[in-house]
């Protein structure tokens, strides 16, 4: 699996052949970091950025912040304080969960009812 | 499946590939001037909130309830437009998905009655990725007359200027997907719509309950159907009903503060903000529907009671225009 840096630097590259409003400049102003820190986060230099900064960049690439967040090896601060907030229920949810494919996961989202129309 | 994910509407089709679906955002728009003129693309403001209907206490309209879905609130004259996202693995080619969108179960690209089956010709759905979005009702070739919030049993609604009842109201959506063996093996998705065809029960409309109706023209096109019919899986389609509330009906129901009325077209350009053209490369637009081309902006309506609710913005603006495009630009030397 791709690191969290090659995944960026490749999706921003496939961007940027598109628009220059993807250049490593451009979104590195747009997260609020400097241009070397980003060129180095990508080439995997240094570890990822915060968790702030992981959810602006998922923005400006149109990625899941979620997905960006979980390769940098991090776990949104909303979804820590889900958990926290009642740790027994999700631990066992979650554990339960681990091994079902994708379409069994989601059937525990609510689904919005079809009705009669 | 369809869920509510963070104020969109997320239709997903995990049976025939993970992470494959649609996202569509009913965003809050500048209602256009219905000035005779045919204008730009106006700017999103942000989306409306959506909420499961079956999370409220309806009294006696449980005629909402039977038909499931969700509910969103608009003002009385505010405008919306639907915003599509194919959902799909980084790297992947999109996974193409046949969209049928109806307003009190009139299709907004044909015309027609609402019915589960996709036609081709006159064609009655868009096609996603190829549709970015939708303003409005397909008046003409290239033209659109936006999505505009009426009370029903006024005769605004363009249910009512073709049916001539107020049976239905809000907004209908349908997705279908491409049939996996044909995305497998062209790489482009298309399918068609599921069969669902039902007669909504009469009823007395209680007058809070929203419909759509026409408002000004804007230069939009509905893209040709790029793909063979017959790659549309309508046993995959999925549907939802969107009922619309008016902000008192919402409030009423949710007990939540719907949110600010929106700016006017004149006031937003006069702050210099821009409206947007598009243009896509190698798109065939679909000519208008005949009927919708005869339907009556609101502002022309008559209606069957009370005064036209439609208010006239400050004519005559100068506005500025951003470009949208898929086309590759030509970066340079620099």
């Amino acid at each position: 699996m791709r690191g969290f840096g090659t995944y960026i630097r490749t999706r921003r590259e496939t961007l940027a052949e598109n628009s220059k409003d993807f250049s490593l400049r451009k979104i590195s102003k747009v997260i609020g970091v400097e241009p070397a820190f980003l060129s180095k986060v990508e080439r995997e230099v240094v570890a990822p950025p915060s968790e702030a900064k992981i959810v602006l960049l998922a923005e400006a690439l149109g990625e899941d912040q979620d997905v960006l967040l979980a390769m940098a090896g991090k776990v949104s601060s909303d979804l820590l304080k889900v958990i926290r907030d009642r740790p027994i229920l999700f631990a066992e949810l979650i554990r339960k969960l681990k091994t079902e494919p994708d379409y069994a996961v989601l059937r525990v989202v609510r689904e919005v009812r079809d009705g009669e129309w | 499946m369809i869920y509510i994910n963070d104020n969109f509407l997320e239709i997903r089709f995990p049976e025939l590939q993970n992470n494959v679906g649609l996202r569509i955002h009913f965003k809050r728009t500048l209602r256009i001037p219905d000035d005779g003129n045919t204008h730009s693309l106006p700017p999103g403001l942000g989306s409306f909130p959506l909420r499961h209907i079956d999370d409220f206490n309806l009294g006696t309209k449980n005629h909402l309830k039977e038909r499931g879905g969700i509910i969103m609130p608009m003002y009385q004259s505010e405008a919306l437009w639907l915003d599509f996202t194919s959902i799909q693995k980084f790297g992947d080619v999109e996974y193409p998905i046949a969209v049928k969108i109806g307003t009190g179960k009139i299709c907004a690209v044909s015309g027609d009655s609402w019915s589960s089956t996709l036609n081709r010709d006159p064609q009655d759905y868009v096609v996603v990725p190829e549709q970015p979005w939708l303003d409005g009702y397909n008046v003409e070739k290239g033209k659109i007359k936006q999505f505009v919030a009426a009370p029903m049993g006024h005769g605004y609604t363009v249910e009512e200027q073709l049916t001539g009842e107020a049976n239905v109201g809000g907004l209908q959506i349908q997705a279908s997907p491409m049939k996996k063996d044909y995305y497998d093996s062209l790489n482009k998705p298309v399918q068609n719509m599921v069969d669902y065809c039902m007669h909504a029960p009469s009823m007395d409309m209680d007058s809070m309950e929203m419909g759509l109706a026409p408002g000004g023209e804007m230069r939009q096109e509905i893209y040709e159907d790029p793909y063979d019919f017959e790659v549309w899986d309508l046993r995959k389609s999925q549907r939802c009903f969107v009922t619309i509330a008016n902000a008192e009906q919402w409030m009423d129901i949710t007990g939540e503060e719907p949110p600010k009325s929106p700016i006017s077209a004149s006031a937003y350009t006069r702050a210099g903000l821009p409206w947007f053209e598009y243009y896509a490369n190698n798109q065939t637009a679909i000519e208008g529907a005949k009927c919708l081309g005869k339907i009556k902006s609101i502002k022309n309506v008559a209606p069957t009671t009370g005064k036209n609710i439609w208010v006239d913005d400050e004519p005559a603006f100068k506005p500025k225009f951003s470009w949208l495009t898929k086309k590759k630009v030509n970066g340079g030397q620099w």
